[in-house]
């Protein structure tokens, strides 16, 4: 299986992928806005020599995807050095099986990195370690200010509802703290990779 | 006909898990009917998909991997009927 232009072009632009979602549409629209691009890494991605094609994974009821597609779109719009196309995951499995995480987990989304002439610069799959680490390590720090959600390890379903919705409500809240931080990961380890592009 | 025995599949809404879990609800649904005082849906995040009944967790992804085969949970939630 073989990425090029012809198949490149196939898939979806960002605004095309937008209006054909059935839902968390409001989520990802409301992520768009809050992506706050620094002046340097806009420059970084202004300066890009030739524009870089990225390939994307996707599909609508996925959390990542939610989070970290408008990312991808508000550096592709800011900069117009990004060329996006994205492909539904579950429609395209030649594709996925070719980026499965850590060899086996169909995880998205895939951001996949070319040059002009469909040399592959480097990928990236559904959300930078460090965002995870610190998240992990935050819902530890819930759970143990609030006995009353049990172990983290215990299976949800042992909660009184109540319970379980504020326990919920936390990890709402933790993920929406957190969210300023993860984007800026995202764009560091994005960055890292489209500036791979050769001169 | 026993009554009292409630079934809970708890699965990620993040990760596309709804088909899984419609699936396996409709299975139980069909096989146990009344036998079961009530199947419960609950929407969670994590990768989770976790089948539990009367407390007793009989299927959960991170322990047992994937989701399961449908006759296995049946027959878990089957035995649990004759206690």
């Amino acid at each position: 299986m073989t990425i090029d232009r012809a198949r490149f072009d196939t898939g979806l632009t960002y605004e095309a992928y937008k209006a054909q979602m059935t839902r968390n549409r409001d989520r990802l629209d409301e992520n768009e806005r809050r992506v706050d691009l620094s002046k340097e890494d806009l420059a970084a991605f202004r300066a890009l020599p030739r524009p870089v094609n990225v390939l994307v994974l996707a599909e609508d009821w996925c959390g990542d995807v939610v989070a970290n597609l408008p990312v991808l779109g508000r550096l592709a719009n800011d900069s117009g050095k990004l060329e996006v196309r994205i492909f539904l995951r579950d429609q395209n499995d030649d594709i996925m099986q070719r980026y499965l995480n850590k060899g086996q987990f169909k995880s998205i989304p895939v951001f996949v990195f070319f040059d002009v002439d469909f040399r592959e610069l480097g990928h990236w799959i559904e959300r930078p370690a460090a965002v995870t680490e610190v998240r992990a390590k935050r819902r530890k720090q819930i759970f143990a200010a609030h006995p009353e959600f049990g172990s983290p390890d215990a299976p949800v379903d042992q909660l009184a509802e109540d319970v379980r919705v504020r326990l919920q409500g936390e990890l709402a809240k933790m993920r929406d703290e957190t969210a300023k931080f993860a984007n800026a990961e995202v764009v560091r380890e994005l960055r890292e990779i489209a500036t791979r592009v050769a001169a | 006909m026993t009554a009292g025995h409630k079934v809970k599949i708890t699965y990620c809404a993040d990760c596309g898990y709804e088909p899984q879990t419609l699936d396996l609800a409709k299975a139980l649904m069909l096989e146990f009917g009344a036998r079961l005082s009530g199947i419960e849906l609950i929407p969670w995040e994590g990768g989770t998909f976790e089948v539990s009944v009367d407390g007793e967790l009989i299927h959960s992804m991170a322990r047992n991997g994937g989701f399961g085969e449908s006759a296995a949970i049946k027959d878990a939630v089957r035995a649990r009927l004759a206690t």
